[in-house]
């Protein structure tokens, strides 16, 4: 569904991708691991049209989508959950969950409600401000809003991050529900056990290079894990 | 009894100058909240505004209503040519480069508002030929109170839009986190550009009202403006538009009642040294991430 060849995304003078190639497969859970300041976030950013990518290519449902603003990259279907959440802190609830359908123009009041099903705890706080909510319910906000685009492939930027271990479990098991109902999912994550429990495939990221991929349950898990906690004693 | 009546008197005065403070401080506003830049050239595009339209007057005789869309038609398109110019290009770079290249372009449109019109002063026609209302001992002009009008009006239909509709949705998402906004699929270069352009019809509909009431024109009202809405902003705490509109009013009650009690000459340096202290001292208020 998502595949991106040889990427190259660069700050001035430092390569920060130094030639990515992966693939995400429709209907799947991909994981992306690596220690910090592998390059996991900025190849995020290029997929969603934030950073332009140097070279290399990304191609999405067959489609070129390679530098493309990140308004076309969300109307062309995917959505990026950022790292840190970045919900609108002094807008409701509510009025997040209508900034994420900007595009749909209207018809999404079902999405809203069916959200709202999905996440209670956003529906007793629809006209709370969203600065005001906890980190959990900040993440959980910031996947919803994502989702009110419809996209057909979500991406995810560490959204353990920060987040209490009790906190990490709910968001893994929303993670693992919206995979039953067919989504695809791309996911950065630094709690490598954790991603590995529901992941089909991962790939390991170092120094802006994939290292290696593979299927969790593989012999070389324990060594990936390792790797992406510390980083490759390279 | 005297010095009460001096007192309410100047209060009238001080928001009757202080509406068209108000209005400017909107737009002012606006942009800033948005851009998080500061638009030196709101004021000159303002200013080429009414010099489109006394152009007109002067060549026509045009009647009031059609002067007032030649200002706002003329603003509107300056403002969207110092968006286009001078923040699109560094939307997500330097500040300082957004605002020094607004200053070039202000020294551009000053110049071409005086090849269009070179002498320094032209008559504009009144907005209202009656003299003004009096109650008791008290007296208001119509113009002041159609410009008190005119920002009520401006800060109820910001307020819908910015509130009710999709497209104030995006704004808001914009001052908020431009990079999430962007990631929800809004066109962050296109609301920025609206912006502008609502901000400059404001601008342009209260240049009108101020020559109109002034009845003339001087290439001064461009700095004029640039200077008494920043100022009002500033008082108003930055990005947001009640405090615009509270600031503008607030201003023109300190110029109208230093002037009385001190004399001019001190009517300018109050209000600044007033901003000066606000800014040294930082009350809560002031400089808080804009929430509309």
């Amino acid at each position: 569904m998502l595949r991106v060849q040889d990427l190259v995304t660069a700050y001035g003078k430092i390569e920060a991708l130094k030639g990515v190639s992966l693939e995400v497969a429709q209907g799947s859970i991909t994981c992306l691991l690596g220690p910090n300041g592998a390059g996991k976030t900025t190849l995020m950013m290029t997929l969603a049209g934030i950073l332009k990518p140097r070279s290399g290519s990304i191609r999405f449902s067959e489609d070129e989508i390679t530098g493309l603003p990140p308004h076309a990259i969300v109307a062309r279907g995917i959505a990026l959950v950022p790292e840190n959440r970045l919900v609108f802190p002094s807008m409701t609830v509510l009025e997040n969950l209508q900034a994420g359908a900007y595009q749909r123009r209207s018809g999404f009041d079902d999405d809203i409600e069916r959200m709202f099903t999905r996440f209670p705890r956003l529906k007793e706080r629809e006209a709370q401000l969203a600065g005001t909510l906890s980190g959990g319910e900040q993440q959980m906000l910031a996947v919803a809003r994502a989702l009110m685009s419809r996209p057909k492939l979500l991406l995810m930027d560490e959204p353990s991050l920060g987040l209490a271990p009790l906190v990490v479990e709910e968001i893994f098991s929303i993670i693992a529900e919206l995979h039953r109902d067919g989504a695809t999912i791309f996911l950065v994550e630094q709690n490598a056990h954790m991603a590995l429990r529901v992941a089909q495939r991962f790939y390991l990221m170092e120094q802006g290079r994939v290292t290696f991929s593979g299927d969790p349950g593989s012999l070389a898990e324990d060594e990936v894990i390792r790797r992406a906690y510390l980083g490759s004693s390279r | 009894m005297a010095p009460v009546v001096d007192f309410l008197q100047n209060c009238l005065d001080g928001l009757s100058a202080g509406a068209a403070y108000a209005l400017l401080a909107v737009g002012f506003t606006l942009i800033f909240g948005v851009l998080r830049r500061a638009n030196l050239s709101y004021g000159p595009a303002i200013m080429l505004g009414a010099y489109a339209a006394t152009w007109l007057f002067l060549q026509t005789g045009a009647g009031l209503l059609v002067l007032f869309a030649v200002a706002v038609l003329a603003t509107v398109l300056a403002g969207t040519y110092v968006e286009r110019l001078c923040f699109a290009p560094h939307r997500k770079g330097a500040a300082a480069a957004a605002m020094v290249a607004s200053f070039a372009i202000w020294m551009q449109l000053e110049e071409l508002a005086t090849l269009l019109l070179p002498r320094h002063l032209y008559a504009f026609p009144a907005l209202y030929e009656g003299g003004p209302l009096t109650f008791g001992p008290f007296f208001v002009r119509v113009e002041s109170l159609l410009i008190l009008l005119a920002a009520v009006a401006v800060c109820v239909a910001g307020w819908k839009v910015l509130y009710a509709t999709r497209f104030g949705i995006a704004v808001r998402a914009v001052i908020d986190d431009p990079r999430a906004a962007e990631l929800s699929g809004i066109d962050v270069g296109a609301v920025s550009l609206r912006i502008f352009a609502v901000a400059s019809a404001i601008g342009g509909a209260t240049g009108f009202l101020i020559v109109a009431s002034h009845e003339q024109v001087t290439p001064m009202l461009g700095m004029w403006s640039t200077l008494k809405g920043m100022l009002a902003m500033m008082l108003g705490g930055l990005g947001s538009l009640p405090g615009a509109i509270a600031g503008g009013l607030a201003l023109g009650l300190i110029e109208a009642h230093s002037q009385w009690y001190f004399g001019p000459q001190f009517r300018d340096f109050i209000a600044y040294l007033l901003l000066f202290v606000l800014l040294a001292a930082r009350p809560p208020w002031m400089n808080t991430r804009s929430a509309y």
